[in-house]
């Protein structure tokens, strides 16, 4: 493994205002007390960039919780990072905007729950909707680049057409929209989040429709939800391949959601060198290469393409880490999925602590 | 774009100050050819035009009406992808 992560993850905290049903943070989150400084935020962004890693993404929880954001953000442009930030918008201000700016961030990324106001608040365990849209005008004045990403899933999906053109005339730069990914806490309320079939299918000519529409003038990126497909997707990018992540007290993860799967051991940062734990560390070795995959991934040519698809996913549907990504139509727990597929009981939400 | 435009990079799109990438939010795209060398001159002053006589000027020997069609072609295609704004 000669190449260093092209991106390093920052989750510079896991406090977060908003208590959404769809959070795929760990169950199990990092408390403030043991959180990374800013000196040691600042060695990891150094050595990642030494390392040949482009993007940074702060996020969280909210990273706006850490009243230390400009110098991280200052020390990731002086590390030669590209600067991204993913954020409620709770506790942005048109000042504090202002020094982040100033302090180098490029790019801002700003997620909506639904279009219209009660449901979005119940989705995200919170009354922050409101504070969203007031939030816009003051993100498009300060001149960073602005993504809107709008969370899709059974609840709001239906409504696609009416989100795009509600995002649409908030006038960002770019537009995601992102489905559910069922992982940490959005788990215990997939039965609730997961769209039916008819949904999907749906939703895709809207999105087709609107990506034509606004050609030239929002970008928009929108990644079809693997739950439905017939292949695996390459889950970041394959195991230690581009990305790496860090946890609030300086964990060094393959991806977000890796510490699910059982005898996972996590270097840190405070113990270790970026570098080493890219290179040698038992958690970014585990699933590189192909000498873990099943005989049929080994037999296929899409091995190279989808790496055997996500092993958090492998995990959490069949029970074992180095099992066959079961959205493949080769794998023999395929079946499961199908299942999942069909329309489910409503249930309950659960939220997170409120 | 037409040859009079005056294009300029979109926000949180830059060109990497060493490698031939262009860092965009949330991801990279590879510059191949002459890429690079048309989108440092891209700064919301230079009009195609100028941006075009300014290669021209650095790459001797290379044919005009090419050149032309290169840059309008790179900055079009980075236009509808919401990279370059005009």
């Amino acid at each position: 493994m000669a190449a260093g992560p092209l991106s390093l993850i920052a989750e510079v905290t896991h406090r977060c205002p908003l208590h959404c049903l769809y959070c795929s943070n760990p169950v199990e989150m990092q408390r403030a007390e043991a959180e990374l400084g800013t000196e040691e935020w600042a060695r990891v962004f150094g050595e990642a960039a030494a390392m040949g890693a482009l993007h940074l993404h702060l996020t969280g929880g909210e990273p706006l919780a850490r009243k230390d954001l400009p110098e991280l953000i200052r020390s990731g442009r002086a590390a030669g990072l590209y600067v991204n930030m993913i954020t409620s918008g709770v506790g942005m201000t048109e000042d504090r905007l202002a020094g982040l700016v100033d302090a180098g961030l490029e790019h801002l990324q700003l997620s909506f729950q639904d279009v219209e106001e009660t449901s979005a608040n119940y989705i995200a365990g919170t009354r922050a909707h409101a504070l969203k849209e007031a939030l816009v005008p003051v993100i498009r004045r300060s001149g960073v680049a602005f993504t809107i990403n709008l969370v899709v899933h059974r609840m709001n999906l239906d409504r696609l057409e009416e989100f795009l053109a509600y995002a649409e005339a908030l006038g960002p730069d770019r537009l995601e929209i992102a489905h559910v990914q069922y992982y940490g806490w959005a788990l215990k309320n997939r039965a609730l989040l997961m769209p039916t079939e008819e949904q999907v299918r749906r939703s895709l000519p809207v999105i087709e429709a609107a990506k034509a529409r606004l050609k030239g003038r929002i970008h928009v990126e929108a990644v079809f939800p693997d739950y439905f497909g017939s292949f695996p997707k390459a889950c970041m990018g394959g195991w230690g391949r581009r990305t790496m992540l860090i946890d609030p007290v300086g964990q060094a993860l393959p991806c977000h959601a890796a510490g699910v799967i059982p005898g996972m051991v996590f270097d840190s940062v405070r113990e270790r060198g970026l570098g080493w734990i890219w290179r040698e560390s038992a958690a970014f070795e585990r699933f590189r290469g192909d000498e873990w995959m099943s005989d049929t991934c080994l037999a296929c040519p899409r091995k190279e393409q989808d790496f055997s698809g996500c092993r958090c996913q492998a995990f959490l549907l069949t029970g074992d880490a180095a099992a066959m990504d079961p959205v493949c139509v080769y794998s023999p727990e395929h079946e499961r999925l199908v299942e999942l597929r069909r329309p489910q009981p409503e249930l309950l939400p659960v939220w997170r602590e409120l | 774009m037409e040859l009079s435009s005056v294009p300029r990079m979109a926000a949180g799109c830059r060109v990497h100050a060493t490698q031939d990438v262009l860092l965009i939010p949330e991801g990279t795209l590879n510059l191949t050819g002459s890429a690079r060398e048309i989108l440092l001159r891209v700064d919301g002053e230079k009009s195609v035009e100028r941006v075009v006589a300014e290669l021209l000027q650095e790459y001797e020997g290379v044919d005009a009406r090419e050149m032309q069609a290169d840059v309008l072609g790179l900055l079009r295609r980075l236009e509808e992808r919401g990279v370059v704004r005009a």
